[in-house]
């Protein structure tokens, strides 16, 4: 091996580093979420502040709240919780829906994780 | 009017170096052939061997052979195995054409020596990082594919180092026959 190549496989190896603590380390926290509700205009709110917001939906009231740059459906009028039931959503495209309900939530950030998510 | 004869043609004149490129572009794509019988555990991994040849053309005989090998090699490989303008053939001429175009950029680098490990090394990156960018803008433009880059990218420094390691035995293996 020549100076040369120890040169190269460096540069390979920090390339390796750099490319593993970008797409497999790094965090990727959501900045806001959006609430779709079919027909209406979507909602977007921020993850910074912490407070519970109520949406209407076709069966009733749900209940959703953001903590600590977190959020979740706390309670909705279905029969089988599937939204309270996925928790805290905090990385960039997690997705919950209450479909009886027909709210979902996306958390948003700079990049979306997934594009299309289905269940 | 003048009626072209289209059936006498002048005899294709070859020279020493059409017959050492044929040659060799001929090993490159037995190695190529037998690789591709071997199944692969991620689509876009394999040994790349036949990038052996490449590199020991380019060692031995200069850039020009060794960007007829290679390009001679994805051409009448692709032929040979059936991917002729698919999808892989696309991905495959993509990762040649970077490769190539690194090594005559090493090549040139005035004051930089590199041997075969560096060599090897550089093309197998170009090659893999060229192919993920092919498959990213032509087939799967997709953030998520971004996950698999850096387990594709070790798998080309991996197989780069150890054809690297090959074409260093082959290259002293023959030098000592012609000394």
């Amino acid at each position: 091996m020549t100076k040369a190549d120890a040169v190269v496989v460096f540069l390979a190896l920090s390339l390796l580093l750099l490319l593993y603590s970008r797409y497999w380390i790094g965090t990727n926290a959501g900045e806001t979420a959006r609430i779709l509700i079919p027909g209406e205009p979507e909602i977007e709110i921020p993850l910074e502040q912490d407070r519970e917001y109520t949406i209407k939906g076709t069966l009733g009231e749900s209940k959703i709240a953001v903590n600590a740059g977190r959020i979740r459906f706390v309670n909705s009028p279905c029969t089988t919780k599937q939204c309270v039931l996925s928790g805290w959503l905090q990385n960039s495209g997690a997705f919950a829906a209450c479909l009886p309900n027909r709210i979902s939530l996306l958390v948003a950030g700079k990049a979306l994780r997934f594009d299309t998510i289905n269940f | 009017m003048v009626v072209m004869d289209v059936t006498s043609t002048k005899p294709l004149r070859t020279n020493k170096e059409d017959y050492l490129i044929a040659w060799l572009t001929a090993l490159a794509i037995s190695v190529h052939i037998i690789e591709a019988a071997f199944p692969s555990p991620l689509p876009g991994v394999k040994p790349g061997l036949a990038n052996v040849v490449t590199v020991a053309a380019l060692i031995l005989f200069g850039w020009g052979t060794a960007a007829w090998v290679g390009f001679l090699r994805v051409l009448v490989g692709s032929l040979l195995v059936g991917t002729f303008l698919s999808p892989t053939f696309a991905l495959s001429l993509a990762g040649a054409t970077a490769s190539i175009a690194v090594l005559g950029i090493a090549k040139a680098l005035p004051g930089v020596v590199f041997g075969p490990v560096g060599y090897c090394v550089l093309a197998a990156m170009a090659h893999m990082a060229a192919q993920f960018g092919a498959a990213y803008v032509l087939f799967i433009p997709h953030q998520g594919l971004f996950s698999l880059l850096p387990v594709l990218m070790t798998a080309a420094l991996v197989f780069g180092l150890v054809s690297g390691f090959i074409t260093k035995s082959a290259i002293t293996y023959i030098n000592d026959r012609k000394a």
